[in-house]
């Protein structure tokens, strides 16, 4: 069978601005090196709801506040409706600091007005202010959401550690949906409560980018998977790649932060 | 202008100097390095208007350099131009580029009572304190170079600093002259809102556009209006001849004819740092054959495409430290024939600790031609992702090498170089230093 995957890049010219396209890189490249045919769909301006209703995972990033409500000014109406349609019916993605506070029900930036989000994530997110410190350093959290929790460690073998870098001055505080992790090292959604992003359906919202997914392949690898089984409506297993560096730069990360990696897991 | 000075000022000036001095001795002859950040900080802790009492006594005025890229070789470029014309200048060349960096030149060049007998001061400012030290130091003109997605965990974000910027330029007197980069939209709106007297500098050159807007472009919407921004041609980043469909704002008109011009070293981002060098020398009244000549004749600062010849092998270390830096210096390499390059990546405080911005370069450029890649640095295994990921093939079209050794990766690097290639050396800042000490056995900060 010849495998199709296609990755909506939600506004690649507004919200890209730490590297996010990382995240679209690796799940591209991991599916070419499957052989999968792969298209990557820029979700941007001109963008219809059908586009947005064609695509079998989404990949989202950051934005400057300006670009965040440019952005908002968008996404409205019949996308909008896309979106979430997508995302509760279960089509994997990865958002990451600007994009999950689009998600979430608001963002209060540090200077000027609120903006209001698609409320699809059960969150809300406010800048202290220009004088209070962005939250900035290397991240390191255990994937705590229990359905991902339980799928990353029946693939690696291992407690699933994440390996990332934050850099955001919002603050998020989760309401009724689950956190995605719990912070080994860092500061993760606001510096408090020790959680880390947040985890709905099969969406993955973070404020680790670095960017995320190439050091931490596996989340690539589920995403993908993920992805498949709903667009074939069956269990596709991935083959293994080659992940050496991968592997190293983690090793290479934990000895650098003092975190222990995670052992491995017998498995019941 | 130093007579202006009250003479309890002046007393504990002196002191400061003095205090100063004896520390960038100390630090000197006990060999702890060359002293370009912390006699600036002593001084400053006796004597906190110090860059204030310091810069009224440049006889001809102050000159500050800002912007993401390019900083230090435009001022050298500047400097030499008003030395070739036989001011006296001074200037923080070691690239120390924050408040205690700025005094720590100052100081360098006062005698030990804390008179300062220079004729020019030109300092390259760091865009985040740009601000802060406007007001103290009052400059006869300012250079904004251009304003690219840099360290952005130590900065925030690109609209936020040029906010700043205008705000507090706005307060400045009337004759201060601003030299922005045109074709930035950003700084082109700056100059356009400004009250001063703005001389514009950019490129009229359509036969150097590139193909397409690259990924790691920062500003595309209309600073005016917020409309996304037309573009008849990209220079490099989001430099360009732009105009905005929507409110009408364009680029304004550069006070040099570009295409008029030879620039210095390699590289359009070079063509950019001559016309803003040769716009202020201009200005500041310097005649156009000096400037010329200047040109014509100028050698690259440390690290700025700088060649090296080591062991019989020539090597070029060009300072890559963020995406629209890097994207050029890798069009630089890939026009070249030479096949063996040597990436550093550091994550230290001058480097920026936030290395994602490496996903924002094209690397996919660089692999796509084959050859031998060599990585290093702190952040080793991030290049190394990164340049996997260039690849569209489980196959690999490179040779890549990972060695976390500096050392030992420069070694390699000059193996793999055939004797009638250049070995093209790309590293962030603090990489570049320890490069540069490795290769030359001296160390410069
Ligand atoms: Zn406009």
């Amino acid at each position: 069978m010849n495998l199709e995957l296609t990755i909506g890049w939600l506004y690649p010219t507004l919200m890209s601005t730490y590297g996010d396209r990382g995240n679209v890189i690796t799940i591209e490249r991991r599916a070419q090196w499957r052989g999968y045919s792969v298209k990557v769909l820029p979700l941007d301006q001109n963008a219809t709801a059908d586009e947005i209703k064609s695509v079998d995972v989404i990949v989202g990033g950051g934005a400057q506040d300006r670009q965040q409500e440019i952005v908002m000014r968008d996404l409205q109406g019949a996308k909008a409706e896309a979106i979430r349609e997508k995302i509760e019916n279960g089509t994997p993605g990865v958002f990451t600091c600007g994009s999950p506070q689009l998600l979430g029900h608001y963002y209060e930036p540090g200077i000027g007005q609120r903006i209001e989000g698609l409320g699809i994530l059960d969150l809300v997110s406010v800048h202290p202010g220009e004088n209070t410190k962005r939250c900035i350093g290397n991240l390191v959290i255990e994937v705590t959401a229990s359905r991902l929790a339980k799928d990353l460690e029946e693939m690696t073998g291992t407690k699933p550690y994440l390996v990332g870098f934050e850099n955001h001055g919002g603050r998020t505080k989760l309401g009724k949906v689950e956190a995605l992790g719990k912070v080994i090292y860092g500061l993760g959604n606001n510096g408090e409560d020790g959680t880390e992003g947040a985890f709905y359906q099969n969406a993955i919202a973070t404020y680790s980018h670095g960017p995320l997914l190439p050091k931490n392949p596996f989340v690539a690898d589920w995403l993908i998977q993920t992805a498949l089984r709903l667009k074939y409506q069956q269990l596709i297993t991935l083959q293994p790649l080659e992940d050496t560096l991968a592997m190293q730069a983690r090793e290479s990360m934990f000895k650098k932060l003092q975190v222990s990696p995670p052992k491995p897991t017998v498995l019941a | 202008m130093g007579n202006k000075i009250k003479l309890i000022d002046r007393v504990r000036l002196g002191f400061a100097v003095l205090v100063a001095k004896s520390v960038t001795f100390g630090v000197r002859s006990l060999r702890l390095g060359a002293a370009s950040v912390l006699p600036g900080a002593i001084a400053r802790r006796i004597e906190p208007r110090l860059l204030q009492l310091l810069s009224q006594q440049v006889k001809n005025g102050v000159i500050i350099i800002a912007g993401t890229n390019g900083k230090t070789t435009t001022a050298l470029l500047l400097r030499t131009i008003l030395e070739n014309k036989g001011f006296r200048v001074c200037h923080n060349s070691t690239g120390a580029n924050l408040e205690n960096g700025l005094m720590t030149a100052f100081l360098e060049s006062t005698n030990l009572v804390g008179t300062l007998d220079v004729d020019y001061a030109i300092l390259e400012v760091d865009e985040n304190i740009v601000p802060k030290v406007l007001t103290p130091l009052q400059p006869k003109a300012i250079l904004c170079l251009n304003l690219f997605r840099d360290q952005l965990d130590r900065y925030g974000e690109v609209d936020t600093i040029s906010k700043r910027w205008t705000k507090v330029i706005a307060t400045l007197p009337p004759e201060t002259v601003v030299i922005p980069n045109a074709d930035d939209p950003t700084l082109s709106h700056l100059g356009q809102q400004l009250p001063q007297k703005v001389l514009f500098f950019g490129l009229n050159e359509p036969q150097h556009y590139l193909e397409a807007i690259p990924h790691a472009v920062d500003s595309i919407y209309c600073p005016r209006c917020g409309h996304s921004l037309d573009y008849q041609g990209v220079y490099l980043s989001h430099l360009g001849d732009f105009t905005c469909p929507s409110c009408g704002f364009t680029k304004s008109q550069p006070a040099l004819v570009s295409s008029e011009w030879q620039q210095i070293l390699v590289g359009l981002y070079n063509k950019y740092n001559t016309l803003a060098a040769a716009t202020a020398a201009k200005e500041l009244g310097v005649d156009e054959n000096t400037i010329r000549n200047t040109i014509n004749n100028f050698q690259a600062a440390f690290g700025r495409a700088e060649d090296l010849v080591i062991d019989g092998k020539r090597v070029r270390i060009l300072l890559s430290k963020n995406p629209v830096g890097t994207n050029e210096t890798i069009r630089v390499v890939t026009q070249s024939t030479d096949k063996t390059t040597l990436m550093v990546l550091n994550d230290r405080t001058p480097d920026g600790t936030d290395v994602s911005w490496i996903w924002d370069v094209d690397t996919e450029k660089l692999v796509e031609r084959g050859g031998t890649l060599i990585v290093s640095g702190d952040r080793v295994y991030d290049m190394a992702l990164r340049l996997r990921y260039s690849e569209k093939t489980p196959q690999s079209n490179i040779n890549l090498i990972v060695e976390e050794d500096l050392k030992q990766a420069i070694a390699t690097a000059l193996e793999h170089t055939p004797p009638n290639e250049t070995l093209h050396i790309l590293p962030t800042y603090s990489a570049m230093l320890e490069v540069r000490e490795v290769l030359t056995g001296r160390k410069i900060l």
